[in-house]
């Protein structure tokens, strides 16, 4: 028994495991089936005369896969993410813990696995979106979903990182969860001031639709100030926990 | 080599306004089983969690010689997915015991936890997650062992179980034991320290406190019908130091044991009464305790 296998341990045992594939799944699922089948919906609905839908389009197919998956999906990531990171938030198991391993030894494991765990959730519901649109509608780029989905895959190294930051400054699990998607909500927000948009990681997320409707890759800087925004926080998380009382 | 396991110089822990620990010092003999007492707020779960480095102090030092220390809060908990046999085995690993199933199997059944090793954590009661701290304590073969109330929610069994324990650590491991109840510290402590709102009010063997907090000697008398006379006389005696009247007898006390073993039946004899008992007055911990830390 490792603190790796309490990780695996406890996303399997909890159950959190099935809620993130199930969240990213569905939307792989509604994504597609929306714009493939969003104007006979209408229709049948007797609003099909009211509303001018797009065409139904593999780009419209990921874009609403996206768009619907990283609002829940973020979600779930955070506080799945501040269930396993802050520990502290039960003093007793944080004793536990604490007098028999160091910071370090408890949280990378959790960090890893978390993240591992988001990422293969969001490739799931990717795949599922990309093999769906292509049997309802059309192959999307295959070059291009990759890329952006590996821009998507930084956003949420970042983002479980966040996560840390926040639970080492605050030990409560909704708290730590509430605090990181609040400050996303804000980094999204800031990234519509002209010129600090695009070195912000909010910018990532953009990536995916932009590519796969043909767009330009214009993420250099996006990317370097997620990847130290995220060893920054998670360096951050280790100095700050190590440094709390129980 | 040090001689103590644990040595602690002037600690102070402050939490805003409240003094938690006033300038505490004291030091743990190597292989003892140390008590550590005191009423609510005294400042022993402070303590333990300094030693344990869960907690700086505001001030002062301490110094601990043990390698590994194991430390069980009051109200333990864990992973509540886990079994726990899951639980003492991560115990273990963590503390670089060699993965030996026979050593958590042997702890899960010295702890009466035999029955319930392989169910998860969640379902169990408060007592049996005390015992489970115990064996996830135990089970990495502390050099220091900091347990804090390890009894408290236990039933007399399972009080019974942990103190047979706690008695076999002696000599292998040092162990600070934190308690509110007496008898068990006077059954399995060689030393103890009081604490009383922070401040180290004793340190020593709990015989040296019984002689150092009793000042002189107390007797009990018992006499057949009416003791008014006899309180009389007990009163008009310069060798008395007190006279205390209960409901069916009379305390008398005295500086020196051996001014009352002489002088006391003589005098009882002239006053002419009978005398139904007579007999030294033994204190409890409890009452010295309570002298202490009042």
């Amino acid at each position: 028994m490792s603190l790796w296998r309490v990780e695996w341990l406890r996303l399997w045992r909890t159950r959190t495991v099935w809620i993130l594939f199930g969240v990213f799944v569905f939307f792989g699922i509604l994504g597609p089936a929306t714009a493939r089948f969003l104007p006979e919906i209408m229709e049948s609905a007797g609003l099909g005369g009211e509303l001018a839908l797009p065409p139904p389009s593999p780009e419209l197919a990921m874009s609403q896969y996206l768009s619907n998956a990283l609002q829940i999906g973020l979600l779930a990531i955070a506080f799945i993410a501040a269930t396993s990171l802050a520990f502290d938030s039960k003093p007793e198991v944080a004793m536990f813990y604490r007098t028999r391993a160091t910071i370090v030894e408890i949280l990378i494991p959790r960090y890893v696995v978390v993240t591992i765990a988001a990422i293969s959730a969001f490739l799931a519901g990717t795949a599922t979106a990309f093999v769906l649109s292509t049997l309802l509608i059309g192959a999307p780029d295959v070059l291009a979903t990759l890329i952006g989905s590996a821009l998507i895959t930084l956003y949420i190294v970042f983002a479980v990182a966040l996560v840390g930051l926040m639970a080492s400054l605050m030990a409560s699990v909704p708290g730590a969860a509430l605090l990181a998607v609040g400050t996303l909500i804000i980094l999204g927000i800031a990234g519509l001031i002209p010129y600090v948009g695009p070195w912000l990681p909010s910018y990532l997320v953009g990536g995916f639709d932009t590519l796969i409707a043909g767009g330009e890759f214009d993420y250099w800087r996006a990317i370097l100030v997620t990847i130290v925004a995220s060893s920054a926080a998670v360096w951050a998380s280790i100095y700050l926990m190590s440094r709390r009382e129980v | 080599m040090p001689t103590h396991a644990v040595e602690i110089t002037g600690i102070t822990k402050r939490y805003r306004d409240i003094v938690a620990l006033d300038a505490v010092t004291l030091s743990v003999p190597k292989g003892s089983v140390y008590g550590l007492v005191g009423p609510n707020g005294a400042g022993k779960t402070t303590l333990l969690g300094i030693l344990a480095g869960l907690r700086s102090p505001t001030a002062g030092s301490f110094s601990v010689s043990s390698s590994r220390v194991s430390v069980l809060p009051d109200t333990p908990k864990f992973e509540p997915w886990l079994t726990a046999r899951e639980t003492v085995t991560l115990s273990a690993a963590l503390g670089n015991v060699p993965n030996d199933s026979d050593a958590v199997g042997d702890m899960l059944e010295r702890t009466g936890l035999a029955d319930a090793a392989d169910r998860r954590v969640s379902g169990f009661s408060r007592g049996m997650l005390q015992r489970l701290g115990l064996a996830a304590a135990v089970v990495s073969n502390p050099d220091l062992l900091l347990l804090d109330e390890p009894a408290a929610a236990l039933d007399p069994q399972g009080r019974r179980e942990v103190l047979d324990l706690v008695t076999e650590l002696r000599g292998k491991s040092t162990v600070v034991f934190s308690s509110h109840i007496l008898d068990d510290v006077q059954e399995v402590c060689d030393e103890i320290a009081i604490l009383t709102r922070g401040r180290l009010v004793y340190q020593g063997t709990l015989l040296e406190l019984v002689n150092s907090v009793t000042r002189g000697y107390t007797y009990r008398i018992e006499v057949r019908g009416d003791n008014t006379e006899t309180i009389e006389a007990l009163r008009g005696c310069d060798w008395i130091t007190h006279v205390g009247v209960e409901e069916d007898g009379v305390l008398v006390s005295a500086d020196e044991r051996s001014v009352l073993e002489s002088r006391l039946l003589p005098l009882l004899s002239n006053v002419g009464v009978a005398v139904i008992s007579l007999g030294p007055v033994e204190r409890s911990l409890e009452d010295v305790f309570l002298d202490v830390t009042k």
